[in-house]
């Protein structure tokens, strides 16, 4: 297929930028005509999906909305009712759907989520400086042309363990593998990204994934509004505020540390798939390894047909849950039109791990994941692989991290008679991770921004 | 929703078929019986029950005498039931992934079939021939298919287990025990609610 | 015996219903109100006939027409839909409705054609027989056990997994004594009923 045009394509959607430092502002619009008129400047602001061959940017700027935002613009009604139907619902009305209750229902989410929030900025930047300025920016140009409202904001940062950036998370973990590949997407590919052909090997998967208007996995169109120009090369993001409770995590990670013959770390690295430098337990199930985990080539690289009794990783460990590669049979066919690219960021401060660490606070990680259709992708994983366990075979068991299981629930960590890898049950699961709030949001290409800020979305 | 019980859905689907091709899907189901592709296929996805094909000729809707008047069809129909576990989407996603061959080869002799693949005009095609579900009763409703079978090998490994570690001493029966226990753990999933239909 | 798939049976039944002149929809709709109200828990018919693990009802108003170059098909009755799967030959089972959800069965058969009551069994095996259609191909995935075997193998999945959880890392004497209690509890406990929800509160108690 030909070469996507990375410059009608914005860069968020294409690309983790791995810049260090982020703000999230979230906006309302107030009056259409001056909303639009805000859009029409920001678009030359915003960092399409060109590579950077002559230099990284200080920042990045990029923009997406949810459905009132659309509607605040004014796009013509048949165009906003074209919008897949759980897009137009947004996600505090999709909580059944994803178990959003107990902790996690909208009634304990931040206050601007409970609200109406109608468009997301997002801005990454190499440093904090550079940060404010480019938000200055931004603010200068909201104020110049109004119509606009900033309700709320969230910044986000690359965890600094002793001075240094690193890619771990709140828990520990070295976070940011698996992200998929899509055929026509200029990025270095790595081994395992993709998805499995008939002869064992890794082929990137259909770009209708992640953007629309090209061919998915199922060979035809994914849902789209219209018309074509709306949404050709834009995509889907959801946008998910998981704070963590990292005192009881660490709390519970010791208690069953002790009881687990084979040490807390090795039980850490059950948990995930991956011990807690990012080595892929499948690939090393006894000890970390550097050469592994450094090794593009390998560091995703791996199937679990060759465990599927679990005795490696486990069959509820949460990356075989979110991606099961060949676990299910079929050479990996049924989960193909269920990946997501993931773009998070840890946001608060780091808790040193020789610390009890802290359960109140404001810490955790901003979930962002794009994709060709929320329905079909997020919202599937979500409801039928984390909240729910039948298709992995384990029943009603929960993701272990970020299950929503309110003190009950079960882990069972599959063994053998080796006396450091035994079988493991770990019970009375309580929420690791709570939700504080999110939304749908649609990222359109930078031709359907102009078609937006210029009033001439024409759904006929 | 009346097509739910617990975690089961009950699919019905009716097509007319020219008469002249029920034969020759009359003939693949009898071969389907005999080598097993497509019950073996059915089986690795393992999200059904329970699933039928009936094949309804047009003078073969029942007709008990008068004063019933008779029936004055000009096609025979295909009925399917299916008691599956999972949404409506994922179900039919799933076959049309994997097990589109075998599709094809049941329903290309219905009317107006569009393929199994692409996905959203075969939806289309089924949402147009599915009856709603009246009344819907299962034995187990917290229980998916999968549950079932690791429910059966739990419980022979149980048997096995409690029959040969009688009269062992405490740390011969431990390592029994041990055995066991990689034996059920892949099965211990709990079962419960399903996820809210889609 | 394409009607059966190792002990299980898949029935297909489909009952033309009552006209009432050229008036026909009052009897579908009384089926259809009638079914709405029925549970559809163990409490309901199928509850009571204990073999069935899952059974169906389906009024079928017509068949469909899915658009030209095809004709357009009618049927000339509605018909009633009876799916079941259930264990054991089929006389035992139309026994088992006629005698045991005598009063559900009468509710809903009632209202179609040539239906003779159930109080004369034989009569009402024949007329049910009489509306059998042959299922041309049958798949059941657990084609081997009853559905008491299969309540009381989840009631133990789930006695078992609260033992592992409970007795975790116990010493050998500990762990041998409490197995046998365990396993002396599961011989007494009483099977769950068919459509119940036994639930973990329940298998907790077993412990």
């Amino acid at each position: 297929m030909s070469r996507l045009d990375a410059t009608d394509i914005q860069g968020f959607a294409v690309r983790g930028y791995n810049f260090p430092f982020a703000r999230f502002l979230f906006l309302k619009i107030l009056e259409g005509k001056k909303g639009r008129a805000w859009l029409g400047r920001l678009i030359a602001e915003i960092t399409t999906g060109e590579r950077w061959d002559h230099g990284k940017p200080k920042s990045t700027v990029n923009v997406a909305f949810t459905f009132k935002g659309l509607e605040a613009l004014e796009l013509p009604m048949a165009s906003l009712m074209s919008f897949p139907v759980e897009f137009v619902q947004g996600m505090k009305a999709r909580a059944p759907i994803l178990v959003d209750k107990g902790r996690n229902a909208p009634e304990h989410w931040d206050v601007v989520w409970q609200g109406e929030v109608h468009a997301w900025v997002g801005i990454f930047a190499q440093g904090a400086a550079e940060l404010d300025r480019r938000c200055l920016e931004l603010l200068a140009l909201e104020q110049e042309t109004g119509g606009v409202e900033n309700i709320g904001s969230q910044d986000a940062a690359a965890l600094q363990i002793n001075g240094q950036i690193t890619s771990k998370e709140h828990f520990g973990y070295t976070d940011g593998f698996g992200n998929p590949e899509y055929l026509g997407m200029e990025k270095d590919s790595q081994p395992g990204q993709g998805k499995l052909t008939e002869d064992g090997k890794w082929t990137p998967l259909a770009t209708g994934e992640l953007l629309l208007e090209y061919a998915d996995e199922a060979g035809e169109l994914p849902v789209a509004p219209l018309p074509h120009l709306l949404a050709n090369n834009g995509t889907f993001m959801v946008y998910r505020k998981l704070h963590q409770n990292v005192a009881t995590f660490r709390r519970y990670l010791k208690e069953k540390g002790k009881l687990y013959p084979g040490g807390e770390e090795k039980l850490a690295s059950k948990f995930i798939g991956r011990w807690r430098d990012g080595t892929p337990v499948e690939l090393s199930p006894d000890k970390p390894d550097p050469a592994i985990m450094n090794d593009k080539n390998r560091n995703v690289n791996f199937t679990f047909g060759k465990d599927l009794e679990g005795t490696c990783c486990p069959i509820g460990a949460h990356i075989r849950r979110t991606n099961p590669r060949d676990a299910f049979g079929f050479n990996g066919r049924v989960i193909n039109r269920r990946r997501i690219s993931r773009r998070g960021m840890p946001y608060g401060p780091y808790s040193p791990e020789d610390q009890p660490g802290n359960d109140d606070g404001e810490h955790g990680v901003v979930f962002m994941a794009v994709n060709a259709s929320i329905f079909r992708q997020f919202e599937f994983v979500q409801q039928q692989w984390i909240e729910y366990g039948n298709d992995a075979r384990q029943g009603n068991d929960k993701d272990m991290l970020i299950g929503n299981h309110g003190g009950h629930g079960k882990f069972m960590i599959q063994g053998t008679d080796d006396p450091k890898n035994p079988p493991f049950l770990c019970g009375g699961l309580p929420n690791f991770v709570e939700l504080r709030g999110g939304d749908y949001f649609f990222m359109p290409s930078i031709t359907a921004l102009r078609l937006i800020a210029e009033h001439a979305v024409d759904p006929r | 929703m009346s097509n739910i019980h617990g975690k089961a859905y009950a699919l019905n689907t009716i097509s007319p078929m020219q008469p002249w091709k029920t034969y020759i899907l009359r003939l693949f189901f009898w071969f389907w019986g005999i080598y097993k592709p497509l019950g073996d296929g059915l089986k690795q996805l393992s999200f059904i029950h329970f699933a039928r094909w009936v094949i309804v000729p047009r003078h073969g809707f029942p007709w008990l005498g008068e004063p019933q008047p008779k029936n004055d069809l000009r096609y025979d129909y295909l009925l399917f039931f299916s008691n599956f576990n999972g949404t409506w989407n994922q179900y039919i996603d799933a076959f049309s992934a994997v097990l589109y061959d075998g599709l094809n080869l049941i329903w290309r002799w219905s009317e107006k079939f569009p393929g199994s693949r692409p996905v959203t005009p075969f939806k289309n095609f089924i949402v147009r021939g599915q009856p709603e579900t009246t009344y819907y009763y299962t034995a187990y409703p917290h229980a998916t298919t999968n549950d079932v079978k690791a429910a059966h090998r739990v419980q022979a490994a149980l048997q096995e287990f409690a029959k040969g570690s009688q009269g062992l001493p405490p740390d011969k029966f431990a390592d029994a025990y041990l055995q066991f226990l990689m034996k059920v753990q892949g099965d211990l999933g709990e079962t419960g609610e399903a996820p809210v239909g889609t | 015996m394409p009607n059966k798939s190792g002990t299980i049976y898949g029935l297909t039944i489909l009952s033309p219903i009552k006209h009432e002149g050229h008036i026909d929809t009052s009897h579908s709709l009384a089926i259809r109100k009638y079914l709405h109200k029925l549970p559809a828990d163990g409490r309901g018919p199928f509850g009571k006939v204990s073999s069935t693990h899952m059974a169906r009802l389906v009024v079928l108003d017509d068949v469909e027409y899915f658009g030209m170059p095809s004709c357009e098909d009618h049927l000339k009755s509605r018909y009633l839909i009876f799916e079941s799967n259930f264990d054991g030959e089929l006389e035992t089972y139309l026994n088992d409705l006629a005698t045991k959800a005598s009063e559900e069965v009468h509710g809903i058969w009632q209202h179609c054609i040539g239906y003779p009551g159930v109080q004369n069994v034989p009569a009402f095996i024949a007329y049910m027989k009489r509306c059998q259609v042959e299922t041309t191909f049958y798949f059941a995935d657990v084609n081997d056990k009853t559905v008491e075997q299969t309540l009381v193998a989840l009631q133990r999945q789930s006695a078992v997994a609260s033992f592992i959880e409970k007795n975790q890392g116990k010493p050998p004497a500990e762990l041998h004594r409490a197995f046998g209690e365990f396993w002396a509890r599961l011989q007494k406990a009483p099977p769950p009923k068919p459509g119940s929800t036994p639930g973990k509160e329940f298998t907790d108690k077993l412990l």
